[in-house]
């Protein structure tokens, strides 16, 4: 984003939470986030500038090996913290909404290591992910989905017999009426873009780092 | 060792543990272990772990490892804590040979030693998916391979055409499995060869469902049962142990590390590789496991080449062939698909890979296979003959680490080959290669005859 509407002073702080957030130092940057609030720095900026910026070199490091599954977790939980600081001034109505993803594994699968990567991945990129688990019903996923009035269902299988039940999921939405409610992502080792079309997903993934590309996509962002 | 129903009322009253909580203490005490025992990448890059002392620390870590977390049950949500002296008495206790098969199709899976001499055992393929009207023909082939000594099975999406979904249509279709490799291995004319259910889904009753000596499981034959990442087990996959404990069969464990999952980098995917087929010894009484470590982006066919899983899973292999009865198999998973050049230099670097690092052969696969689209014989046979020169030559670990290196140098600028159907590239009715595969063969058995190794054919 541009960076000339900060001033020198403003733009260092700013910079110092963002290295804070990519390093995982918590307390720093919590510490970092007050000084960001007291500075008067219009708080979404700075979350679009530090947290968005930070959650980018986060998903490059992974990417490229340095980084690991539980740095993001940490840093997934870290940036939540970070970013409820930098909220604590914004009026309730001017909160900028989330899009909101709601991601399983589907019925009769147990597998959530790639489940898990794509959640955390998603989550660091500045959705708001609600993982729902493993093993879990069609009925149970898309009442999760309206609860949280999610905006895309995101499914995971990993077992080429438990691959029907994305199409399940994604049958039940158009029976109920609701399939022009949520958009629906799918991937898993057995997966392909020939079956996510074929069954009508919105959007397949290759791995985690592809999913962030097509939740974007699917949601026009 | 201990009971199987010591470990089932462990999953029932040991400590409650939050699944997240679980995970950031796996990241934590291997973390604190990597640091601890000194586990670390050499700086130079190699294949070929010759560090004995590394091996020595990274098995001290696994089982310090183990001792801290113990085993976590994903049913109950409960740990399954471990002593020290349970551990030791599992690996202490474990068999180092197992029989398999009947009559004269029987086998002994042996654990093999680092930089053994013996050849080595091969399950030459299956662990992906076939279609109904190849099955039979496909399990055929792979028997007729003489050194085969088991055969895995595969998993589909239809049964007598209809799409299996629910458990009915999984418990019937696990039967139909054992039906058709059965019925392969006669054809082959080797009715005694052991076959292994590879489960369709990990439900009890698929599980179990398909003990049948007639025509399914028999007593003799083995079964699929793998721990999770992260020191995860189930008690469906529990049950199962418990039954066909009783029963006889033998189990097979899928029991490598992922690096960049919650054992972190390399380091802590050694410590995890190592801990995790003692844990599915104990929690399943899996004796034959495949080992060591991988990454995501190979596993996913990003990338062809990366040194440092190569030799991270040399450490873990070293580490169980030498402190423990692990037997361990090289799940050779190519980037590339069947018939192409570099399928056959993947393959080939891990058939020179196994025999030094004392790992027999297991089921090589496409990392990306699809329906008809992950194997033929070609690659096990291949991988054979590779594996039989390497042993034959005496090489050791720093001559085979000098050839990876050489045959390394043909993946630069390489991007994975997506490879063919099995119609496409082997000729199933004649037990052969079609001619562009068998180019392939000569022109990757040539190259790597160039680069010293002494194949014959």
């Amino acid at each position: 984003m541009e960076t000339n509407q900060f001033s020198p002073e403003d733009k260092a702080l700013l910079d110092s939470l963002k290295e804070a957030i990519i390093a995982l130092d918590d307390d720093r940057a919590a510490a970092i986030a007050e000084e960001v609030v007291e500075s008067g720095i219009d708080p979404k900026l700075a979350i679009r500038y530090a947290i968005t910026d930070a959650a980018l070199v986060l998903g490059e490091k992974f990417d490229a090996g340095e980084y690991f599954l539980p740095h993001l977790v940490i840093s997934g939980d870290l940036m939540d913290a970070v970013t409820k600081i930098l909220e604590k001034n914004i009026p309730q109505s001017e909160t900028e909404k989330k899009k909101v993803i709601v991601i399983a594994t589907v019925q009769a699968d147990v597998h959530s290591i790639g489940k898990n990567l794509v959640s955390t991945m998603l989550k660091s990129v500045g959705f708001e992910v609600v993982d729902i688990g493993v093993d879990v019903p069609s009925a149970a996923i898309i009442a999760k989905a309206r609860e949280r009035n999610a905006d895309i269902i995101a499914l995971s299988s990993l077992l080429t017999t438990t691959m029907p039940y994305l199409k399940e999921v994604i049958d039940d939405l158009v029976s109920m009426n609701l399939r022009d409610r949520f958009k629906v992502m799918i991937g898993g080792g057995p997966v392909t873009r020939e079956y996510a079309d074929r069954i009508g997903a919105d959007g397949y993934g290759r791995d985690a780092i592809d999913a962030i590309d097509v939740a974007k996509k699917i949601l026009s962002l | 060792m201990i009971t199987l129903l010591e470990i089932a009322e462990r999953t029932q009253t040991g400590e409650k543990i939050e699944e997240k909580k679980w995970d950031r203490m796996f990241f934590e005490t291997i973390s604190s272990l990597v640091k601890k025992y000194g586990i670390a990448c050499p700086a130079e890059h190699c294949y070929i772990n010759r560090d004995d002392d590394m091996a020595a620390r990274a098995y001290e870590a696994a089982i310090d490892f183990l001792e801290a977390m113990g085993i976590y049950c994903i049913t109950t949500h409960r740990r399954v804590a471990l002593t020290r002296e349970e551990i030791l008495t599992a690996i202490r206790e474990a068999p180092t040979e197992i029989l398999m098969g009947e009559g004269r199709d029987r086998r002994i899976w042996k654990q093999r030693r680092v930089e053994g001499q013996e050849k080595l055992n091969v399950c030459p393929g299956h662990h992906t998916p076939f279609s109904e009207d190849l099955a039979g023909l496909v399990v055929s082939n792979f028997a007729q391979i003489p050194r085969t000594d088991f055969i895995e099975g595969f998993n589909f999406s239809h049964i007598d055409g209809r799409e299996i979904i629910g458990a009915p249509m999984e418990v019937y279709a696990s039967r139909r499995q054992l039906n058709w490799m059965r019925e392969g291995v006669r054809k082959a004319g080797r009715p005694g060869l052991a076959v292994v259910y590879y489960p369709i889904n990990t439900r009890a009753e698929d599980l179990i469902g398909v003990m049948d000596p007639e025509q399914g499981l028999r007593r003799t034959d083995g079964i699929l049962l793998s721990l999770l990442p992260d020191l995860k087990m189930e008690q469906d996959m529990l049950s199962a142990a418990i039954v066909y404990d009783e029963y006889g069969s033998f189990k097979l464990s899928g029991s490598f590390a992922i690096i960049g999952g919650f054992c972190g980098g390399i380091e802590g995917a050694i410590i995890e590789g190592i801990a995790k087929p003692i844990a599915a010894m104990i929690a399943y009484r899996d004796y034959i496991s495949y080992t060591g470590v991988e990454h995501i982006h190979m596993l996913n066919g990003r990338q062809i080449l990366m040194p440092h899983v190569n030799w991270g899973r040399s450490v873990v292999n070293q580490a169980l062939n030498r402190f423990s009865h692990t037997i361990c198999m090289r799940w050779v998973i190519p980037t590339s698909g069947p018939g192409t050049d570099l399928c056959l230099w993947e393959a080939a670097m891990q058939a020179v890979e196994a025999p030094v690092n004392g790992m027999n052969l297991y089921a090589p696969r496409h990392c990306r296979t699809t329906m008809n689209h992950g194997q033929t014989p070609v690659e096990a046979e291949w991988m054979i003959a590779v594996s039989d020169a390497v042993i034959d030559q005496g090489m050791d670990r720093q001559g085979a680490d000098a050839l990876l290196d050489r045959i390394a140098g043909r993946f630069e600028g390489q991007k994975p080959a997506a490879g063919f159907d099995i119609t496409q590239c082997y000729d199933l009715v004649h037990h052969q290669p079609k001619p562009e595969y068998r180019e392939a063969i000569d022109r990757v058995r040539a190259g790597l005859r160039e680069m010293g190794l002494r194949l014959d054919g």
